[in-house]
């Protein structure tokens, strides 16, 4: 069984060979160090003003192909350490002039969010949400006006991005394309937290109206991931902290879910698969996704208490599981057996019957290549079917 | 005051209807008594503490508890200037701050906003707080809690650089330390030799109320 096959027999509910694995590579420090590549000391860039200026110079012309350079080796480490499928991402920074008092480099994406980029004391770029870039109805409708063309633009480079990635590495891996965060964080994200919450209750027909527009925005991103041939999409919305949903689930369902019906409708139409992330506890939000008719749901964060046993028995075989491997501890600094006991675990409670990916449950500079591959090795090990 | 206003206030805050709450409580203004005031105050706190219970219990969720704080905001606002000096004796004093390399701010000001309204002196340090900061802030405020905000394991070490140099500095035993964010974990506390760990913002400032009275 191939990598494509073993992942799609996974997503159908049988089981394939073995328990399929997905990376999610993205930062290039984790794609350097798999790769051996020199590692970019991002921090001296920034604390270098000639090279700064550089720097943003080149982040505005050359954007499409930055992203495309940092996804193609992250599927080339993928492949490296042998994961069936990995993500690929495509979204659009704009750089903007930065507060003075502010280190690092400011950009708004295209969903209408603010974001400082700055360098970890490692020299890794992070990317820090601060804000949304409106505060104010009329904020929001001058941005959506302005940032049209760049919405137009930014389409047609998810098409080509997507195309490239799957044309140069479909035959070695799978790409899963994800859309970025949806139209749930997009809503909130683009006006901060709590000038949303104002919102909802002194100006729901604005709060509509902004989630028609990140609706149609998603529908065109997912759209454009399709037509360049990519077989398993993404989407993905926090809707948890730590100990529980963000919103009500019934105000999520009046706002946002008949687009969530959409999006998947618009996906299986052209036989396609739709993966939905999502970070935090989100258990009393779990037949929802199975009514929105998501496929399958990416991350069960372990640190938030969600356990993949106990999300089987709610959810049965209605949503394919990917994820629940903890990047706070085990894949950072575990020993080979805590990452072996883990990934044992997460087969015998998740992975019977099919309907299992096994991955890390999310993706940040730290986590640590060599822990990916005692994670991969054990999977391969302990997860050959029937188990 | 009119136990009836006191009961609008409270239950608009628990209906969260933001136009009768600020409406009940310009009508306490408008009378210009210090102690309607602190009643009023007192029956904001009530209010509030129903609505920890209800977010605890599963019931309210994190964005009701954030209307919650934004309509106690708008009150107090109203009340405060009339409030005098001394007369609501403080729980006690909290730093608070996100640790240096993390700019979120969304769980720290919910409970900054939750705690204040629970009667803590709050210092909001603010987000990017480099050690030194935080040090320099227990020297100088002397207060009950340090909180640590921390979004992100990338930048997870800060808190032990912290503590570290708290204890560098004689001042750890001094302070209770308490840290929240989506990076933390229980565990993760006890290792860095915080003395709590806080899941929400509810919880954290239960946390630190039990301090306040030990």
């Amino acid at each position: 069984m191939d990598f494509k096959e073993r992942i799609l027999t996974a997503m159908n509910h049988e089981e394939p060979d073995r328990v399929p694995l997905m990376g999610l590579i993205a930062e290039p420090a984790t794609s350097n160090r798999i790769l051996g590549k020199q590692q970019v000391d991002f921090g001296s860039m920034l604390r270098n003003s000639e090279l700064w200026n550089d720097l943003k110079g080149i982040m505005s012309s050359s954007w499409p192909e930055l992203l495309y350079a940092n996804f193609a080796d992250a599927l080339e480490a993928a492949i490296k350490l042998c994961f069936d499928a990995n993500w690929a991402i495509y979204t659009r920074m704009q750089m903007v002039e930065a507060p003075k008092s502010r280190p690092g480099l400011f950009c708004h994406d295209m969903w209408g969010r603010a974001w400082e980029m700055r360098a970890d004391e490692h020299g890794n770029v992070v990317m820090n949400y601060v804000g949304g870039v409106c505060s104010t109805e009329e904020e929001w409708n001058a941005w959506a006006e302005r940032t049209k063309p760049l919405h137009d633009e930014h389409i047609k480079n998810v098409s080509e991005h997507h195309r490239k990635l799957a044309d140069n590495y479909g035959d070695r891996i799978l790409p899963i394309g994800y859309a970025g965060t949806g139209i749930f964080e997009n809503t909130w994200q683009s006006m901060g937290f709590e000038n949303f919450c104002r919102f909802v209750y002194q100006k729901p027909d604005f709060v509509k109206k902004v989630v028609a527009f990140q609706t149609d925005l998603y529908l065109r991103h997912l759209n454009a991931m399709m037509e360049s041939g990519i077989e398993v999409v993404m989407g993905g919305d926090d809707f948890g902290h730590k100990t529980g949903l963000l919103v009500r689930p019934e105000l999520i369902e009046k706002l946002f879910g008949d687009s969530y019906r959409r999006f998947s409708e618009y996906v299986h139409r052209q036989n396609k698969k739709l993966l939905w992330h999502s970070c935090g506890k989100i258990y009393a939000l779990l037949n929802k996704l199975v009514e929105w008719g998501f496929d399958g749901l990416v991350t069960l964060e372990p640190t938030a208490d969600m356990e993949l046993g106990e999300v089987r028995e709610q959810v049965g075989h209605k949503l394919v599981l990917v994820g629940n491997l903890d990047v706070s501890y085990l894949l950072v600094r575990g020993t080979k057996e805590e990452v072996e006991d883990a990934v044992r675990k997460a087969i015998k409670d998740a992975a019977r019957g099919g309907g299992y990916i096994l991955a890390q449950s999310h993706s940040h500079s730290l986590v640590d290549p060599m822990r990916l591959k005692w994670m991969i090795d054990a999977a391969h090990k302990y997860g050959k079917y029937p188990l | 005051m009119s136990s009836s206003v006191l009961e609008r206030l409270k239950n608009s805050l628990l209906e969260l209807d933001m136009e009768t709450a600020v409406e009940a409580a310009n009508s306490i203004v408008e009378v210009d008594d210090s102690e309607a005031v602190k009643d009023a105050v007192g029956a904001v706190a009530d209010a509030l503490q129903i609505v920890g219970k209800r977010f605890q219990a599963g019931e309210w969720f994190l964005a009701e508890l954030v209307y919650a704080g934004e309509i106690v905001k708008s009150v107090m606002s109203l009340l405060s200037p009339l409030l005098e000096a001394g007369a609501m004796e403080s729980a006690g004093t909290v730093v608070v701050g996100t640790v240096a390399g993390d700019l979120h701010d969304l769980g720290k000001n919910i409970f900054i906003s939750y705690a204040r309204s629970a009667g803590f002196k709050i210092i909001d340090l603010g987000i990017d707080v480099p050690t030194r900061r935080f040090v320099d802030a227990v020297r100088e405020h002397k207060p009950l809690a340090l909180g640590m905000s921390c979004l992100l394991t990338t930048t997870d070490m800060e808190i032990g650089r912290v503590i570290e140099e708290l204890k560098g500095q004689n001042l750890r035993d001094k302070v209770k330390v308490i840290i929240g964010g989506a990076a933390l974990t229980k565990q993760f506390a006890k290792d860095a030799g915080a003395d709590a760990f806080a899941p929400d913002a509810v919880t954290g400032t239960d946390i630190i109320k039990k301090w306040s009275v030990s």
